[in-house]
């Protein structure tokens, strides 16, 4: 009988317009994002061009060919790209950067072809160029120097090509690990996103249903062939099983574009989360949609639901709050921890310390333990409150009149 | 068929509102009983007793001789007073819907369905949702949802409100329908004269209490009133006693009401006196009459 109830909640909410046009919406984000970033066009850093007039006093231009190779080579690392241009005179370089046409000159100072250079610059210096082309300046003189020594070109070769400093890791990161973690994270604000929207979405999907079936009268009609406890467990499996399809649907499609566009492995530490936030994020959905179920049952009317929705709000909010802190910051937090042990809080806080690793396994069964007593507990109240009130119509039941019912019930 | 249904004793309060006071209720199987009382005397209440859907403070309700259970409440097709559906569900898949929550496998539901709905006139909405049908066609979609799964007794909370003449029609053919299959059937209504046609037995209940059970000729007769009504060929110099209503100008008739233990032929005899008698009748009150006398506090 449950089945019965469930599967028309699944079928007449699954067919209507906007499920599919959300479920649908949400498919193509899910498949699309994976593809934008793969097709997005990586440049990397902004690389700038920049324009270097070189007094013809200063260099020949064969030795102009060879700045420009370390000019390459040095300007790469520092995001530019170098292009030399020569300049008749000092007169003319100076003109030239006050016309905007170059952006950096280079003057010759000491004897013609011999001297160090000096960069000239307009009003501002540009210290990355400053230093990109005092370190090519630096080289073309350690040649200039190493030939006067009569080094030859094999010694030049040594003494220039010395390769970098060694260094050493006291706790070398394991690239895997590191892969892992920020996968981790990922999964962890999806999970977090997950569990603060679905509950919203489908826990007011079944609060409208619980009213509409009071506001249409066809409640009455359904309880002479099914119990009130029965009706509220086939809603509330209905809607739950409605959520985790849209969830299934969109990941499933998140997944397949991941794995076509991308060449991210899921780490071995990934798979043991991903159960414990499905289980979270269940947790969750039946929880709220239960305490929505619960508030619903207070009501008659659509107009009247937001009345009543203020004490679902509160935790949602609470835990989404913590989440996101923890996410960013320290997750192992007095807040973050006592929000694990609470049931309507634990479905957002656990997936993400368990991302973060910063969450032991007793607590982990602790709060799996307490979300699953809190919500039975919670849908013994809302069966309860169900039965007592079902019949009503009119204006919404206050706490008192509920306190009433119940203990003359 | 078994003992069909006995309700005895039930009671119920909602805070300070005595809605059931001792009420009974007999359905004998086959039978089909007409279940009066003004508005708030509690006949709702001892419906929504009767399938469970409020919890009563005393009484007993026995179906067959035994307390009811839920499973025994499925053999029952209840159609409250407030008639409710789900606006954009399908006619065909409303009515089938509420088969298989009775209990009917899938293909059974769904054949009844269909069957029920071509019998109340609608098989050409089939594929309509509810909510683009009209008032008198959703209390037909209804009463479909009552019958589909066939049930041995009929609980019908006024079902005759709102209905056009031939939906009413239709409802009473398929009440019989179901009487010549060997259901029961309890109904409330206002309409009497569709209660004084149709029932084997009344139960009229006032303030949450049974006042009186029986046929629509016992209750008559049980009325502590008589009328007697007499027409002359001629005006007479008719002197009415206390409490006899003429026609005042011509003094050609008389209409008049006395206590069922009067001396009735003492009044026939002084009337005949009065003139030359045309026609003469002598009957207990309807059931109008009757109905009224035992609710008016």
């Amino acid at each position: 009988m449950i089945w019965e109830v469930a599967k028309r909640e699944i079928l007449t909410r699954g067919r209507t317009r906007a499920f599919r046009i959300i479920t649908a919406i949400l498919l193509v984000l899910a498949i699309a994002a994976p593809i934008a970033v793969r097709l997005w066009p990586d440049d990397g850093p902004d690389t700038r061009e920049v324009t270097v007039g070189v007094d013809d006093d200063f260099e020949s231009e064969a030795g102009l060919e060879q700045l420009e190779a370390s000019a390459d080579l040095v300007g790469e690392s520092f995001s530019r790209e170098i292009d030399f241009d020569f300049v008749a005179s000092s007169v003319a370089l100076e003109e030239r950067l006050a016309d905007g046409e170059i952006d950096v000159g280079i003057e010759n100072v000491g004897g013609e072809g011999e001297g160090p250079g000096r960069l000239v610059f307009e009003k501002d210096r540009d210290q990355l160029v400053e230093f990109a082309l005092g370190a090519v300046l630096t080289q073309r003189r350690q040649i200039q120097e190493a030939a006067e020594l009569g080094l030859t070109d094999e010694e030049l070769g040594r003494l220039l090509g010395a390769g970098p400093t060694e260094s050493r890791l006291l706790e070398p990161v394991d690239p895997d690990e590191e892969e892992g973690e920020a996968v981790q994270i990922v999964l962890a604000i999806v999970g977090l996103l997950s569990a603060f929207l679905l509950p919203q979405i489908f826990g007011q999907l079944t609060m409208m249903g619980v009213v509409e079936e009071k506001s249409t009268r066809v409640v009455e009609v359904l309880l002479a062939q099914v119990r009130p406890r029965t009706l509220l467990a086939g809603k509330l499996l209905g809607t739950c099983l409605l959520a985790m399809v849209q969830l299934g649907i969109v990941v499933a499609g998140l997944a397949a574009a991941v794995a076509v566009t991308t060449s991210i492995s899921v780490p071995v530490s990934a798979w043991r989360f991903i159960p414990i936030m499905a289980v979270a994020l269940v947790g969750g959905l039946i929880g709220y949609t239960t305490l929505f179920a619960l508030l619903g049952s207070l009501i008659s009317r659509q107009e009247d639901a937001s009345q009543v929705m203020l004490p679902v709000f509160l935790p949602l909010m609470g835990g989404y709050i913590v989440g996101q802190t923890a996410i960013a910051g320290t997750a192992d937090s007095l807040l973050a921890r006592v929000l694990t042990y609470i049931p309507l809080t634990s479905p957002m806080l656990l997936p993400v310390r368990v991302a973060r690793d910063a969450i032991e396994p007793w607590e982990i069964a602790l709060s799996l333990g307490l979300m699953l007593i809190g919500t039975w507990l919670l849908f013994r109240l809302t069966v309860r409150v169900y039965e007592l009130t079902i019949l009503h119509t009119g204006s919404r039941i206050k706490l008192k009149d509920l306190r009433a019912r119940m203990a003359n019930s | 068929m078994g003992a069909g249904l006995s309700v005895r004793g039930l009671e119920k309060r909602f805070g300070e509102v005595i809605a059931l006071d001792g009420l009974d209720l007999d359905v004998a199987p086959g039978s089909i009983v007409g279940f009066l009382g003004s508005n708030g005397a509690g006949k709702t209440t001892s419906m929504r007793g009767v399938m469970g859907m409020v919890s009563l403070d005393g009484g007993t309700i026995e179906w067959d001789g035994a307390p009811i259970t839920h499973e025994e409440r499925k053999r029952i097709g209840y159609m409250p007073q407030e008639r409710g559906m789900y606006p954009r569900m399908k006619v065909g898949e409303h009515v089938a819907y509420f088969g298989r929550l009775a209990g009917l496998d899938k293909a059974t539901a769904a054949a009844r369905a269909e069957a029920w709905i071509e019998r109340v006139g609608l098989s050409d909405r089939m594929d309509d949702a509810i909510q683009d049908l009209s008032t008198g066609n959703q209390q037909r979609v209804q009463l479909s949802m009552a019958m589909v799964h066939e049930p041995d007794l009929f609980l019908l909370d006024e079902p005759f409100a709102g209905l056009d003449p031939m939906a009413v029609e239709v409802l009473i053919e398929v009440m019989q329908s179901q009487l010549d299959r060997g259901a029961s059937v309890v109904f409330s209504s206002h309409q009497l004269g569709v209660v004084q046609d149709l029932t084997d037995t009344v139960t009229v209940i006032a303030r949450g209490r049974t006042v009186a059970s029986g046929t629509v000729s016992e209750l008559r007769a049980a009325s502590p009133k008589r009328l007697m009504r007499v027409e002359w060929a001629d005006d007479t110099a008719w002197n009415p006693p206390e409490g006899v209503r003429t026609d005042g100008g011509q003094q050609r008739w008389a209409e008049f009401e006395f206590p069922a233990t009067a001396d009735a032929a003492a009044l026939i005899t002084a009337a005949s006196a009065a003139g030359p008698v045309l026609s003469l009748s002598y009957d207990p009150p309807g059931l109008d009459d009757v109905f009224i006398d035992l609710v008016t506090p």
